[in-house]
């Protein structure tokens, strides 16, 4: 099980029941911790629903009382190809 | 030969420091997530020696050094100056030290430069590789650049900047940073870089000497390579870079060098800000891509926790803000006796000392301050006489308070440029660096008659004879009281 964080500034950018995109930090232990990846997943504000856990902060850094649960499908690179 | 011995590396003012017992040596373990941060924060709150945290947990061979100008002390020891100079002392020196000829740096070779001692390229370039830390709980990522120089050069001008813009880890390769649009940089990337879709290099230079850092987030408008040399008394060293032609602090401890992609944004924030707060929007701000990184061996990272009074970001942003406005508004002639802002004002309130010698004089120095490049950085001015001590706040608050007319001394300035900072600002005017600024005026109109119009100030200096002073004065032990110092 992976562990994932997010921002975000309104609860409704965590849309359930269909395919979505966030930018989302590793909460695994090591030296990679709180490094992003944007990627396509599905969310769920049930627990158990999908395998890694993602914990919630709002805009400001406030810790979420929310736990979700996330699938990540695929990684996006947003970045232009000239830059990679 | 320069009269100046001040600290030509961090590692120099680290030593310096830790002899005067403004520093202190951490032997035991330290972790990144958080708790260096919580060391350096408190140490900030308490006006405690800086921390030099020499084990960190994973990442064997590296210390952190923090808060490392929090106090007036630590910023007299980065002059070269008797630690307990006192705050008009430090200003006075930084003035001469300013006003003097410039000293260019010079280029040594990069095998005289410590920075070069480890040099990652290509696939072996990962941020994580330095001991990035956590600096707050809830920070939107780990702060590459906190204590820093973020150097460029001016496509056309060829202008060098070297500039304090927080720098945060986006991933491995990436870095994510607030740089506003009224900086220097902010202005050669909207001005040149982003309608001609180049990128700017860039190299971020981490673990300078104090006089370097300062000179990095003074709003001077020296080049600050000269700065440093001016500030030093001797030509600051730097060593070309691997990967572009930028030049950089030979002595630096950690050199990241890059690209800044002017059309592509990644998200940064939110972090503790140097107001006390987390403020500024999380938001797509400048991203910077990561192509080499080299370190001396055993580097220090440098670590400045913004949060309420007092780190660096109020004490030494106030001091040379300050500093700056009192030159400027020396140069354009103006008979100010000095500027000083309090550190606890988050460097919000300038406060301006002057011969009221003609009408209009506190709107003049007002649309100067606010008009200025050091204008979005503070909204409130006030002015006062050259009689009321501006270093000392008890006269300058019963001066606001008793002579600032409530209709006639308070001016206040609409849709002036601000940034995202400021706690009081609407989300909108943060969103787009939307300012407002307000005069307090404490002066006595200077068309009132001096003897029937103007208050007589009732002070013992004020209203008693001299002779009567002296008299008290000299008897005050005798009177049966303590000595005053
Ligand atoms: C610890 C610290 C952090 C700072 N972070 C930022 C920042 O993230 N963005 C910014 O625009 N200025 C920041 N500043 C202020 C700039 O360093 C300062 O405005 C400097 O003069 C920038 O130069 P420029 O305006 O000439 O470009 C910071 C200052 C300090 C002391």
């Amino acid at each position: 099980m992976n562990k994932w964080e997010v921002f975000v500034m309104d609860m409704s950018e965590l849309a359930e029941g269909k395919d979505i995109e966030l930018s989302i930090r590793t909460l695994n232990a090591g030296l990679h911790k709180y490094t992003y990846k944007r990627v396509k997943c599905q969310v769920s504000a049930k627990q158990d629903k999908f395998p890694d856990s993602l914990q919630v902060r709002m805009g400001r850094g406030q810790l979420s009382a929310s736990k979700y649960s996330i699938k990540v499908l695929e990684e996006v690179q947003r970045m232009p190809e000239k830059y990679l | 030969m320069s009269k100046i011995s001040a600290p030509k590396s961090n590692r120099e003012f680290i030593e310096a420091c830790v002899k005067a017992g403004d520093a202190v040596r951490i032997k035991q373990e330290v972790d990144w997530e958080n708790e260096a941060g919580a060391i350096v924060r408190r140490a900030c709150e308490l006006g405690a020696a800086a921390p030099f945290m020499e084990k960190i947990k994973d990442y064997p061979g590296f210390s952190y050094f923090g808060a490392p100008l929090s106090t007036y002390r630590r910023m007299a020891i980065s002059l070269g100056m008797d630690p307990a100079s006192s705050l008009p002392e430090i200003g006075k020196e930084y003035l001469k030290r300013t006003n003097s000829e410039p000293i260019a740096p010079v280029l040594v070779d990069r095998k005289d430069a410590p920075c070069k001692e480890n040099i990652l390229m290509g696939k072996d370039v990962d941020l994580c590789k330095l001991p990035v830390p956590l600096v707050h709980d809830g920070d939107g990522g780990r702060y590459v650049g906190t204590w820093h120089a973020v150097v460029t050069k001016h496509p056309v001008r060829g202008d060098v900047n070297w500039g304090m813009y927080r720098q945060m880890m986006f991933d491995s390769r990436t870095m994510s940073g607030a740089v506003f649009p009224f900086s220097d940089l902010g202005k050669a990337l909207n001005e040149y870089y982003l309608p001609r879709g180049e990128t700017c290099p860039f190299a971020t230079a981490i673990g300078l000497s104090p006089l370097a850092a300062m000179a990095a987030c003074a709003p001077s408008p020296i080049p600050e390579p000269e700065l440093v040399g001016m500030l030093s008394g001797e030509p600051a060293r730097l060593v070309k870079c691997e990967t572009n032609d930028l030049e950089v602090p030979a002595d630096a401890e950690i050199i990241i060098e890059g690209e800044i992609c002017p059309d592509y944004k990644v998200e940064e924030g939110p972090f503790g800000e140097y107001t006390g707060y987390r403020t500024s929007p999380r938001d797509f701000r400048v991203t910077f891509r990561v192509n080499c990184i080299t370190y001396r061996n055993n580097a220090t990272m440098t670590i400045s926790n913004m949060g309420v009074p007092q780190d660096e970001g109020q004490l030494l942003r106030s001091f040379s803000l300050g500093l700056e406005l009192e030159k400027l508004l020396k140069s354009q002639g103006i008979p100010v006796t000095g500027v000083y802002m309090h550190p606890r004002s988050t460097h919000h309130m300038m406060i301006v000392g002057v011969k009221p010698t003609y009408s209009g004089i506190a709107q003049q120095i007002a649309q100067l301050a606010f008009g200025s490049k050091l204008g979005p950085w503070f909204h409130m001015v006030m002015v006062v006489d050259d009689q009321t001590d501006i270093f000392n706040w008890d006269e300058v608050y019963h001066a606001f308070c008793t002579r600032c007319h409530p209709v006639n001394g308070i001016h206040v300035y609409k849709n002036t440029t601000g940034t995202p900072l400021y706690p009081y600002a609407t989300p909108h005017e943060r969103k787009y660096s939307i300012g407002s600024k307000v005069l307090f005026d404490c002066l006595w109109p200077v068309d009132w008659d001096k003897i029937n119009d103007v208050p007589t100030l009732v002070s013992f200096k004020n209203v008693y004879p001299k002779d009567v002073q002296e008299k008290v004065m000299s008897n005050w032990t005798a009177y049966g009281y303590p000595e005053v110092k």
